[in-house]
């Protein structure tokens, strides 16, 4: 190697080494002013985009259980529907929304009171419900200005929904948005807007149709679009629920009820307690509630005097009339105080101290036994066995035939109704009892109140020789035995062969309503509804003439089918139905007759 | 060998080892404040990879001299049987098992390329380089491995080679015409090439072109990347603050993008700390090339600070979005064995050249 030539090597890889560094020098600072771009010049930008790229937690709701029929027919089910929704995160100004909202479909006042107020309780990102089950062309406006409002949200949601409006409205109830108290509720905490049971099974059994929320992480950008999600909990559906009710008495008793302004049927299982019918008119279609709005459909029915909502089979209380003489009956003959061949003559009144007490037959029955008296529905009979009763011994044997309670039915609000006692009397009015209230009391007026469901489990207890029925709701798969009250066998006999007597032997109260395809036992009952004058009492047609619905007495009957080995027991209550032997005996036949057809 | 161990470079060993715990300080932070997975065995790996570095340097620099050629050649038969026998990695075929550790042979071809063109240039007098036929040789060093790597797809990788290739024949001393006229013929070569991408590389490349259009796809890493970066700030969020890895935003955060979440926590005044670092190393390495008094030494270290280089500008350049994502990590900071292995071989070696460098001889002859 020369030395020159090793020279002028060295000075060139020399140069271009440097020039080589200089290169790389200068990408550093290619690099460096790049990171002082995004990092000093931009940082604020990127602040931003870094704030609001960030994980949104959205609750998924849970699908809410179906309510099914004895046979599986669908009550209550859920349908999609679309719905809009704010989210008060990504608008600078809710109420600026909501105006712009409000060109497009009105928001009425409260529901924007109610809207503002949630959005500064919860989460800045959940969303708030604006509108629900929009229809086509209020979806179509508000797609087509979704950009133009900030925060908005279309979303398909499930929409509760019963298959068959007002049949069984007042005992599945209906669902709606909570109420300031509801939402405190644990179920509820993270789904706001959660529609749920306000009523009926729907109300108390909440806990079981909800289901489990969801959740989903996801990532939103800058702009509120979802980039990504980043982990997923599926809602678990709610349970479905089935009850014991037939829908096809349960349309039936309805279309019956129709003919009267109010009323009421319960037709009960009396092996298993299985309410298979429990009809309340006049009803409410629970779809006009659920549908929003619904403001002029629930004035309606808060304005109406008839109260729709209120459920007449549990919450009605109507004095008992004749249907309560089974009961003095058998407190008679269970304390020895009468058997069959006791008497007494009926000369259509008695005395007691310096009041007189009519039987409704102005004429007397003449010489009365137990049988006839409640065939014939003689109430002079029953004043005298219960002067000797008492009225404790009476309202004793009436809780044991399930009067006066409330049963564990998952229903809400049912009325206990009275079952008047000394002890009853003294503490609810600090009086002592008189006399006369245990003869008023006999034929199951004065204090005796009593729901359409109660009538109709006593009924069960008789028609099954005393044993313990209680009612119920929701289908159970296993067997129920109920527990048999022996003391009562003797006088239980005697009184379903009266009560078969009346409906199936002439001078009966409920003769005219025998069936031959569906025989029946049974006990008619007109309850007053006011004092008889003694004027009116007098003019020998005051029962004939028209007289204004309100002042009609209500119309009762209690009965089972069939007579031999009973398997169903009835009530019928029709308010203000005039008596129960002209318009509730025949309405319990048809019942019996439906449901008899349908065994076969 | 005492003397060797007092006389080696321990500005540079610092460098080395200060830019390794900002790595592991940063993998500690992208597991989320745990040692575990990354941070623990990237520190060990930093341990043994000293050791072998400074095991390197003092052996002898002739035997490294002697056996470049066959140590390019083995490092070719690696590469070649990773298409036979390879692992299959992210799309790619990359990784080979070499006693029961797996490496990347494409990381290691860079340090025999420059091995290899070190020897070649020592070997060849300077009147012959001018020589046309004189480049046929360099030239079929570079190809063979790029035509290997391109085909795995290691898209980046084949890329650092050409680069490799272009500083190293540059400082070399090759004339600058040649240079020119090789930019056309790549430039002319752009189309014909884009034919042979894969579909995955050409949606790197557009995502690149234009990431907003594709922000749940491809641009996703770079938006999030320069999202990370930018919200940093001057000072960043702080050790352990960085809520967009925290939050998964940041993908690969512990390989090729780890450099956005120290970007993220530690600011400008981080990142710039971390490029001074690197260009300080770079810089130590091409002081060592010019102290050489033999071309080997010199093409040696000029060619593993290139190669250094190289990693470290297209690594910030890509998650800078001044470059596609075509995935090379950070040196030293990135988890990821092989890469680091390769970077302290190379180190290794620059040290050997430093303490080799007033041999003038290298070869026996």
């Amino acid at each position: 190697m020369f030395y020159s030539e090793d020279k002028k090597q060295y000075s060139v890889l020399n140069r271009r080494t440097f020039l080589l560094y200089l290169l790389k020098v200068s990408f550093f600072g290619i690099v460096g002013w790049r990171l002082y771009d995004i990092q000093i010049k931009d940082s604020q930008k990127y602040k931003t985009l870094s704030k609001n790229n960030q994980i949104d937690i959205e609750i998924i709701y849970p699908i809410r259980g179906k309510i099914y029929d004895t046979n599986n027919k669908v009550l209550a089910s859920n349908i999609k529907v679309f719905d809009v929704y704010i989210i008060p995160e990504n608008t600078k100004n809710i109420n600026k929304s909501l105006n712009e909202l409000n060109q497009i479909i009105k928001i009425n006042f409260s529901d924007r009171r109610k809207i503002i107020e949630l959005s500064k309780k919860v989460k800045k990102f959940q969303k708030i419900k604006v509108f629900e089950n929009i229809n086509w062309s209020q979806l179509e406006k508000i797609e087509s200005n979704k950009i133009n409002i900030e925060g908005i949200f279309i979303s398909q949601d499930y929409m509760r929904t019963y298959q068959f409006d007002n049949t069984v409205s007042h005992l599945i109830g209906y669902t709606n948005k909570p109420n300031r108290e509801e939402v405190e509720l644990p179920f509820i905490s993270n789904m706001p807007n959660l529609e749920i049971g306000k009523d009926g099974i729907e109300k108390s059994f909440n806990l079981n149709l909800i289901g489990k929320s969801g959740q989903r992480e996801i990532e939103v950008n800058s702009y509120g679009r979802v980039i990504r999600e980043i982990s997923r909990q599926d809602s678990q559906k709610g349970n479905d629920i089935q009850i014991t009710i037939d829908l096809r008495i349960q349309q039936y008793a309805l279309n019956l009820l129709k003919e009267h302004k109010a009323g009421s049927i319960v037709l009960m299982d009396i092996n298993n307690g299985n309410i298979l019918c429990m009809a309340s008119t006049p009803s409410y279609n629970p779809n006009k509630i659920i549908k929003k709005p619904n403001k002029e459909y629930w004035n309606s029915i808060l304005e109406n005097e008839l109260s729709p909502l209120t459920y007449r089979s549990i919450q009605g209380l109507y004095a008992p009339g004749s249907t309560f003489k089974m009961v003095v009956a058998i407190a008679g003959i269970i304390h020895g105080i009468i058997d069959t061949n006791t008497k007494h003559f009926c000369s259509g009144k008695i005395g007691l101290g310096d009041r007189l007490y009519h039987c409704w037959k102005n004429n007397g029955h003449g010489s009365m036994n137990v049988s006839d008296a409640i065939k014939e529905s003689c109430d002079v009979f029953f004043y005298e066995i219960s002067k000797k009763i008492g009225i404790d011994k009476i309202s004793k044997v009436a809780e044991d035939f399930g009067l006066g309670k409330i049963y564990d039915i998952p229903l809400p609000n049912q009325k206990k109704g009275i079952i008047p006692s000394r002890d009853w009397k003294k503490k609810k009015y600090d009086e002592s009892w008189y006399p006369g209230e245990t003869l008023i009391s006999a034929i199951g007026q004065g204090f005796v109140l009593t729901n359409p469901l109660q009538l109709a489990v006593m009924t069960s207890i008789i028609a099954s020789n005393g044993k313990n029925v209680k009612p119920n709701i929701i289908k159970q798969n296993n067997d129920i035995e109920f527990e048999k009250l022996e003391k009562y066998q003797n006088a239980i006999q005697i009184i379903k062969s009266s009560m078969f007597k009346v409906v199936n032997e002439s001078k009966g109260t409920a003769y005219n309503s025998r069936s031959t395809s569906a025989p029946f036992a049974g006990k008619t009952g007109t309850s007053q509804v006011r004092r008889i004058t003694v004027a009116e009492r007098e003019s020998e047609d005051f029962r004939k003439r028209e007289i204004e619905w309100k002042k009609r007495d209500h119309a009762l009957f209690v009965g089972y089918m069939p007579v031999e080995i009973p398997r169903y027991a009835v009530s019928v209550v029709i308010e203000h139905g005039g008596s129960g032997a002209s318009t509730a005996a025949p309405i319990a036949k048809e019942i019996f007759q439906f449901t008899k057809n349908l065994e076969i | 060998m005492l003397n060797k161990i007092r006389n080696l470079n321990y500005l540079l060993i610092f460098l080395v080892i200060l830019i390794s715990f900002i790595g592991a300080a940063g993998l500690y932070s992208a597991a989320g404040g745990s040692y575990n997975p990354w941070a623990s065995r990237h520190l060990t790996r930093l341990v043994f990879f000293i050791f072998l570095a400074i095991i390197l340097a003092l052996i002898n620099i002739k035997f490294i001299y002697q056996f470049a050629y066959a140590l390019f050649i083995l490092s070719l038969l690696l590469l070649l049987s990773v298409e036979l026998i390879g692992v299959f990695g992210k799309g790619a075929a990359r990784w080979i098992n070499v006693f029961g550790f797996s490496i990347q042979p494409s990381e290691l071809i860079k340090i025999t390329i420059i091995l290899a063109l070190a020897r070649f240039y020592h070997d060849l007098k300077f009147d012959e380089i001018k020589r046309i036929k004189n480049l046929f040789f360099p030239i079929l060093i570079l190809f063979l491995p790029f035509a290997l790597v391109v085909i795995q797809p290691d898209l980046g990788t084949a890329l650092s080679i050409v680069m490799l290739g272009i500083l190293i024949l540059f400082a070399s001393g090759i004339r600058i015409w040649k240079f020119v006229l090789g930019f056309f013929v790549l430039l002319l070569s752009i189309p014909l090439s884009l034919n042979y991408l894969q579909p995955y590389q050409k949606d790197r490349i557009f995502s690149f072109l234009n990431p907003e259009a594709d922000a749940l796809g491809r641009g996703y890493q770079l938006i999030q990347s320069k999202i990370a970066l930018g919200s940093g700030g001057l000072t960043g969020k702080g050790f352990l603050e960085g809520s967009q890895s925290y939050l998964q935003y940041l993908p690969e955060k512990q390989t090729d993008f780890i450099f956005t979440l120290i970007g993220e926590e530690f600011g400008f005044i981080g990142t710039i700390f971390i490029i001074l670092l690197f260009l300080l190393l770079i810089s130590v390495c091409f002081y060592i090339s010019i102290k050489s008094n033999h071309i080997f030494g010199r093409i040696l270290s000029l060619g593993v600070g290139s190669n250094l280089f190289i990693y470290v500008i297209m690594n910030i350049s890509m998650v800078s979005g001044l470059m596609p994502v075509v995935g090379i990590p950070l040196p030293l900071v990135s988890y990821g064995g092989s890469a680091m292995l390769a970077i302290f071989i190379s180190l290794g070696l620059v040290l050997n050249a430093e303490l080799n460098g007033n041999l003038k001889k290298l070869n026996n002859a």
